[in-house]
C-alpha cells in the first residue's frame, strides 16, 4: 500500500540541507562527546550564572540596568508563569521554573547568534532529559502531597463512569500522563528548533548556492534567498522566546493539575 | 529524493481540521467577546469541537503511518 | 486554587485534549496493530483506532464538556 515517488532535482550541483547537518564532529578527535552542542549547553550555564550573579549582587532600592534586567526576568516567571498558573504554593516551584526558563531559552537563542548558530536542543537528547526533569517533579509533587494510592486513583478512575467503560478509560489516562505528556513536552521544543535551524539552513545555503552558480538569473535572484534568510531569523527570534515560553508554562500546569484537590 | 505519497495525502487532509479549528475559535472569541457572561456556557462547546476537528487531523497522521 | 485566571484554564484544556486523544489512538490502535501481526489479520488496527478514538472523545466530553 506504499506508494513511493521519485523526484530528480534539475541539474546535479545543489545538496539540500539533511539531518547530516545536525550531526557536529567532536572538536578535539581525542575527545568524542565534546561536540559543539555539548560545548554551548556548558556556555549556556555559564552565561546565565554569571549574568544572574552580576545582576543580584549589588542589588540596590534603585536598581541600575543590569539589576532592572535581571530583576524584570524573573519577575516574569515568578509573577506571570508560577504565581498565575500554580496559585499559592507557588513559591516551592520558582527556582525549578526560573532555571528552566533561563537555560532553555538561552539555548534556544543561541540559535540565531553569530558564530554559535546551533541550537542545542536541536538534538532531542537535550529536551528529552529535561522532560524527565518535569516528569519527575510534577509526578513527586503529586505524591507527596496526596499519598500514592490516592494520586495514582485520581488519575486513573474518572468519577462518574460505569464500571466496564473503566476497561477503556483507564489504559488511555494512564498512557496521557505517563507517556504521552513527557514525550510531547520534549518533542514539542525539539521539533519546533529541529525545523526552524533547517529552514535557515535551506534559504541561506540555497542563496549561496545560487551567488555562485554560473546563470546570470541565478545569480539575480540570490540576494531575495539571503532577505528571506535574514527575515526569518526574526521569525526564528520569536519562535524561540515562544518555546522556552511554552516549555515552563507547561511544566507549571502539570505542577498545578498535580496539586489540585480534584480534577 | 525519495519519500512516500501517504505524507503528500496527510498534508492535504491536514487542511480540513486545521480550517476547522480556525472556524471554532473564531466562533468562540466572537461570542466571548460580545458576551463575556457567556464564556462558561460556550467553552465546553468550544473545546468539544476543538476535540472532534483536531481527532479527525490525528487519526489522518496515524493511518498515513499505518497503511 | 486561589486565583487562577481563566485562559489558564483553556490553555491547560487545549493541550489536555490534544494529550488524550494522542494517546488513545496511540494505546488502542497500537494494541489492534499487535492483534494484527498475532492473527495475520488487516483490519483490527483500525478497529483498535475507531475505538480508542472513540474512547478519547469520550473522555474529553467528561473532563470538559459537561457542566
Amino acid at each position: 500500500m506504499r506508494a513511493f515517488v521519485k523526484l530528480h532535482a534539475e541539474g546535479d550541483g545543489f545538496v539540500p540541507p539533511s539531518t547530516n547537518d545536525f550531526n557536529l564532529p567532536p572538536i578535539t578527535e581525542s575527545i568524542a562527546w565534546l561536540t559543539k552542542p555539548v560545548l554551548l549547553v556548558f556556555l549556556s550555564v555559564i552565561l546565565v550564572s554569571v549574568f544572574f550573579i552580576l545582576s543580584s549582587r549589588k542589588a540596590a532600592v534603585v536598581p541600575s540596568k543590569l539589576q532592572f534586567a535581571g530583576e524584570s526576568i524573573y519577575g516574569f516567571v515568578r509573577n506571570d508563569l508560577a504565581r498565575d498558573v500554580i496559585g499559592h504554593e507557588f513559591m516551592r516551584f520558582v527556582p525549578y521554573l526560573f532555571t528552566l526558563f533561563t537555560f532553555v531559552l538561552t539555548n534556544n537563542i543561541f540559535g540565531i547568534v553569530p558564530f554559535l548558530q546551533f541550537p542545542a536542543m536541536s538534538h532531542v537528547a537535550f529536551p528529552y532529559v529535561l522532560a524527565i526533569f518535569s516528569f519527575g517533579v510534577f509526578h513527586y509533587v503529586g505524591i507527596q502531597k496526596h499519598g500514592i494510592i490516592k494520586y495514582l486513583k485520581e488519575i486513573a478512575f474518572m468519577p462518574g463512569v460505569p464500571k466496564p467503560v473503566y476497561i477503556l478509560l483507564t489504559p488511555i489516562e494512564i498512557a496521557t500522563f505517563f507517556l504521552v505528556r513527557p514525550l510531547t513536552l520534549s518533542l514539542r521544543l525539539f521539533a519546533n528548533m529541529f525545523a526552524g535551524h533547517l529552514l535557515l539552513l535551506v534559504f541561506i545555503m540555497g542563496g549561496d548556492y545560487m551567488m555562485h552558480d554560473s546563470h546570470l538569473i541565478m545569480k539575480l535572484f540570490s540576494p531575495f534567498s539571503f532577505a528571506f534568510g535574514i527575515a526569518l531569523t526574526f521569525f526564528e527570534f520569536m519562535v524561540q522566546c515562544l518555546q522556552a515560553y511554552i516549555f515552563t508554562l507547561l511544566t507549571a500546569l502539570y505542577i498545578a493539575g498535580a496539586l489540585a484537590d480534584e480534577h | 529524493m525519495t519519500g512516500t505519497l501517504n505524507l503528500v495525502g496527510f498534508g492535504l487532509s491536514a487542511i480540513g481540521p486545521a480550517i476547522a479549528t480556525g472556524m471554532i475559535f473564531a466562533a468562540y472569541i466572537n461570542g466571548v467577546a460580545r458576551q463575556p457572561e457567556a464564556r462558561s456556557v460556550l467553552q465546553p462547546i468550544a473545546f468539544l469541537g476543538f476535540a472532534l476537528a483536531e481527532a479527525l487531523a490525528l487519526f489522518g497522521l496515524v493511518l498515513a503511518f499505518v497503511l | 486554587m486561589t486565583h487562577e485566571p481563566s485562559n489558564r484554564r483553556e490553555e491547560n484544556a487545549l493541550w489536555s485534549i490534544f494529550g488524550y486523544l494522542v494517546s488513545g489512538l496511540l494505546f488502542w490502535g497500537g494494541i489492534g496493530w499487535a492483534a494484527d501481526h498475532f492473527f495475520g489479520t488487516t483490519y483490527l488496527v483500525l478497529i483498535g483506532l475507531l475505538v480508542g478514538m472513540g474512547g478519547a472523545l469520550y473522555l474529553v466530553w467528561l473532563r470538559f464538556g459537561r457542566e
